[in-house]
């Protein structure tokens, strides 16, 4: 069915029955359901199946490196705070080539909203293991199964006080839509970890497996709880979904500009006060 | 959404921009002293530097200062290099006439530096075999005065009571740089410093230049990391990410400082790809960034420039150069990374590298290399080096309202195409949030929207297009400055100017004359074709090979001679003088 939001002739480029799409949808009905402008809106994204997202959708773009979605979008709110930005790729873009901008972007916690498609497999260059696979794993690289520690995004962005972080399953349509609309709600940084299958190259992780292998987090569970957020995130088996921790705090662009909201294009330097300066030397 | 205007709109139809026109200092006989002051990090050479620059330039004299320093805190032995003189001045030599040697390491640092004309002072504690040693009771004097640390403002007394300048300068000086703190201890250091300075007999005693009372127009003191900067500033920097890194960190703190004053975004980077990728989200965003690095951080970004060729995003980089391959000398000085600068990043795209040659051009060339990205919509390389970042000389009155503001951002309607296939090279850059136009930066192979295409026809298509900006930049290339003329070329680029124009007028060859290039890619054949007439071309640069000067070969240009130099230091003018005299006079 076409969506207001549907970009036109677009030739998709994702396999049938893959998880994406229905990430994509989810971005779609709630961007609009919270009625963001798409005129005011940028999804920048890295390379990867996941990061091919904001092709398919009628809002700005900047579809740049493997791994770097994370930089270019911080200074992109930075630059003019009025624009909704959304940092969106895979988890071997933002956890592997990306790993090190994952960490400090939550330390700079820029309003942005970071959603990360784990799947636990490398998609487009054709299945080795993901920063995310499980221990175990058989790829045509990691012929003995994967053997590194599987990263946990969740555990790590509260090592580093994430305003927001959060897992979600797209198998768990619902659950997923109400928290990725909490994320877009939540002011500074937050983190949407997407379980999804890839019907292609992981035929352990598959939307059964999420299903049989998550929960959702109990009603009774304090987001606003450091701790008890990060042993629930230590969980694995079963893995929890939900909101782990949630706690807002001043912005990477308000220490940066203080009350001045304007887009930078918009300003000049002052000429006199830069003889000013000059004229110290 | 009420509408936002973009002040300084302007379209890339209008002609470039011309810079400010400026004379060039000029070659008339001049006088001028050399003062070597070493010592180990973190003994005040930097103090030291501050206050007799600063005095001597308010005693009306033209001051220039270098330094040369190991890459460590504390300990070492580091030199400055102090030039006073009646004209203005933008080279070291190598040739001192007075050394102070503020511990005994100085005197085997610069040994070789040493003449028997120069007079060597040291305290009265410090003793070499060979070197004779003018004592002086420095650390005696400092601690009657209150504390070692007033030996600074002894040894300026010293000066000054040598050269018969007046204390009262002196102690200006002082109590501007110390914001009138300790005074009176200062005070009592310089008396006693003038007073032994003055009854210093020896008939080696350089004498300095006649003093310029009445310069009409009141000259600056600063380093060419702050040149540079408000030359950015001009430039509408409003943006700068960046990981520190000798010796570009200069820059850094500089503009960190004037966030104070500008609305100026400042952030310190995780790594260098972060640096480069912050700088294009800003361009993306609408913002003028920029980033500063040396050579191991530009390797980084590599892929990053090639992102800004492709998407056909602005991006500011300075690039302060220091001997590599790997680590190098973290702190000294080369002209190496040129063809780094050229050819980094994988693909085929525009790109323009400036280099800079003195204070005035780091302005000039800090503003345009703004103007640039934004006009060609692609990565400008600003070069610079230790050398002329860290090194401090006197420059003219800026009118900063002389620099031209433009802004190439449109507004976009709702058919806009970021990647638009006009007649001209350029397609007009939109920004999210201006206009109703959706705004794409595509890292993929894309089509005119920004979609992502396989299509050969399209593929030929963007390749044609991005050639066409690199066409367009030839055309528009600025062009080198010759400086006198003759039938001998002598060639540099980039932070050798100084040294290679002290070197031409202390030849004083009516066949000499110098090509400066502050352009240096990619260049404009036509700007070329001046080294076709001439009978000799020398090229001059601080690397191992001549990088620049096979560049000039590839456009078919003769090079007959190549005056390099890899040693950590920038060109001195008195050595590199010798070294011409010695080629030109086999040409005879």
């Amino acid at each position: 069915m076409k969506h207001p939001l549907d970009r036109e002739g677009i030739d998709n480029a994702w396999c049938a029955g893959c998880g994406n799409f229905g990430i994509l949808k989810l971005l779609k009905e709630v961007l609009t359901e919270l009625n963001m402008d798409p005129k005011n809106t940028v999804i920048v994204s890295g390379i990867g199946q996941a990061a091919k997202t904001p092709y398919y959708i009628d809002t700005h773009m900047f579809c740049g490196l493997h791994g770097r979605a994370l930089p270019i979008s911080t200074a992109l709110k930075a630059s003019n705070p009025a624009l909704h930005v959304i940092a969106e790729g895979g988890d071997g873009d933002m956890y592997g080539e990306g790993g090190n901008h994952f960490m400090h972007t939550i330390r700079r916690n820029p309003d942005i909203v970071h959603i990360v498609h784990n799947n636990m497999v490398y998609g487009l260059t054709k299945g080795q293991a993901s920063p995310t696979s499980q221990k175990g794993f058989q790829t045509p690289v990691q012929v003995n199964g994967v053997t590194n520690e599987p990263f946990n995004p969740i555990s790590v962005a509260l090592a580093l006080k994430a305003g927001f972080a959060s897992r979600v399953n797209i198998g768990n349509y619902a659950h997923a839509k109400r928290v990725l609309m909490e994320a877009f709600l939540h002011k500074g940084y937050a983190l949407v970890d997407v379980f999804q299958a890839c019907v292609v190259f992981n035929k352990v992780n598959t939307p059964k497996w999420f299903k049989d292998n998550t929960y959702e987090l109990e009603s009774s569970h304090d987001s606003s709880n450091l701790s008890s957020a990060m042993q629930k995130a230590l969980e694995n088996d079963p893995m929890p979904l939900g909101i782990f921790y949630q706690a807002e705090s001043a912005t990477f662009e308000e220490h940066l500009r203080g009350d001045e909201k304007r887009a930078l294009f918009s300003l000049s330097h002052d000429l006199n006060k830069m003889k000013e300066l000059f004229e110290l030397y | 959404m009420k509408e936002i205007k973009v002040p300084f709109q302007a379209t890339v139809s209008k002609p470039p921009v011309s810079l400010p026109k400026y004379k060039e200092p000029e070659h008339h006989d001049t006088h001028s002293i050399s003062i070597l002051i070493g010592g180990a990090a973190g003994t005040g050479i930097k103090t030291l530097e501050n206050i007799l620059s600063d005095a001597f330039k308010r005693s009306g004299y033209f001051v220039f200062s270098t330094k040369e320093y190991m890459s460590r805190v504390r300990g070492g032995s580091n030199t400055t290099l102090l030039r006073i003189s009646d004209s203005p001045i933008q080279a070291p030599c190598w040739n001192t006439d007075l050394f102070i040697a503020l511990d005994a390491d100085a005197l085997s640092h610069v040994d070789e530096r040493l003449t028997d004309e120069t007079i060597v002072l040291a305290d009265e504690k410090v003793e070499h075999e060979q070197i004779h040693i003018t004592s002086m009771p420095m650390l005696e004097s400092a601690k009657k005065a209150g504390s070692l640390r007033y030996a600074n403002a002894y040894v300026s007394g010293v000066l000054f009571g040598i050269f018969g300048l007046a204390p009262a300068i002196l102690l200006e000086s002082i109590s501007a740089l110390f914001n009138e703190q300790n005074l009176q201890e200062n005070e009592a250091a310089i008396l006693d410093g003038i007073m032994y300075g003055k009854n210093l007999e020896s008939h080696h005693l350089p004498t300095l230049p006649e003093a310029l009372a009445n310069l009409t127009d009141p000259m600056h003191l600063m380093d060419g990391s702050s040149a540079a900067g408000f030359g950015f500033l001009a430039g509408g920097c409003n943006m700068i990410t960046a990981y520190p890194m000798s010796p570009s960190t200069g820059i850094l703190n500089f503009m960190a400082s004037m966030s104070k004053h500008f609305n100026l975004l400042v952030e310190q980077s995780e790594d260098e790809i972060a640096s480069l990728n912050m700088v294009l989200g800003g361009w993306f965003g609408g913002a003028r960034a920029m980033t500063s690095t040396s050579g191991g951080g530009f390797a980084l970004m590599g892929e990053s420039i090639s992102l800004s060729g492709m998407s056909e995003t602005p991006a500011v980089i300075y690039l302060a150069q220091r001997p590599g391959p790997a680590t190098g000398l973290p702190t000294r000085s080369e002209q190496g990374d040129l063809n780094l600068a050229i050819h980094s990043g994988h693909g085929y795209f525009g790109r323009i590298v400036l280099a800079p040659g003195d204070l005035q051009e780091c302005i000039d060339y800090g503003y345009l290399a703004f103007e640039l990205a934004d006009r060609y919509q692609m990565p400008i390389i600003y070069l610079s080096d230790q050398y002329l970042a860290d090194s401090i000389g006197m420059l003219h009155s800026v009118d900063f309202s002389d620099y031209a503001q433009r802004r190439y951002v449109q507004t976009t309607d709702a058919s806009y195409d970021r990647y638009k296939l006009n007649d001209g090279a350029i397609s007009p850059r939109g920004v999210p949030g201006l206009g109703d136009g959706i705004v794409v930066a595509t890292s993929d192979e894309h089509d005119e929207h920004g979609q992502i295409t396989e299509s050969y026809h399209m593929r030929e298509k963007m390749v044609d297009k991005r050639q066409k900006k690199i066409t367009l930049t030839v055309s528009e290339a600025y062009t080198p400055k010759v400086l006198g003329q003759g039938s001998i070329a002598l060639i540099g680029w980039g932070s050798s100017k100084g040294a290679i124009g002290e070197a031409l007028k202390e030849l004083d060859d009516p066949r000499l004359f110098q090509l400066h290039f502050a352009w240096v890619h990619p260049l404009n054949p036509n700007h070329l074709e001046i080294l076709k007439q001439t009978e000799t071309n020398i090229v001059i640069e601080n690397n191992a090979t001549g990088q620049f000067a096979d560049i000039l070969k590839g456009h078919d240009i003769n090079i007959d001679h190549r005056i390099l130099q890899a040693n950590g230091f920038s060109f001195f003018a008195d050595l590199l003088k010798e070294q011409l005299s010695k080629i030109i006079k086999e040409l005879r």
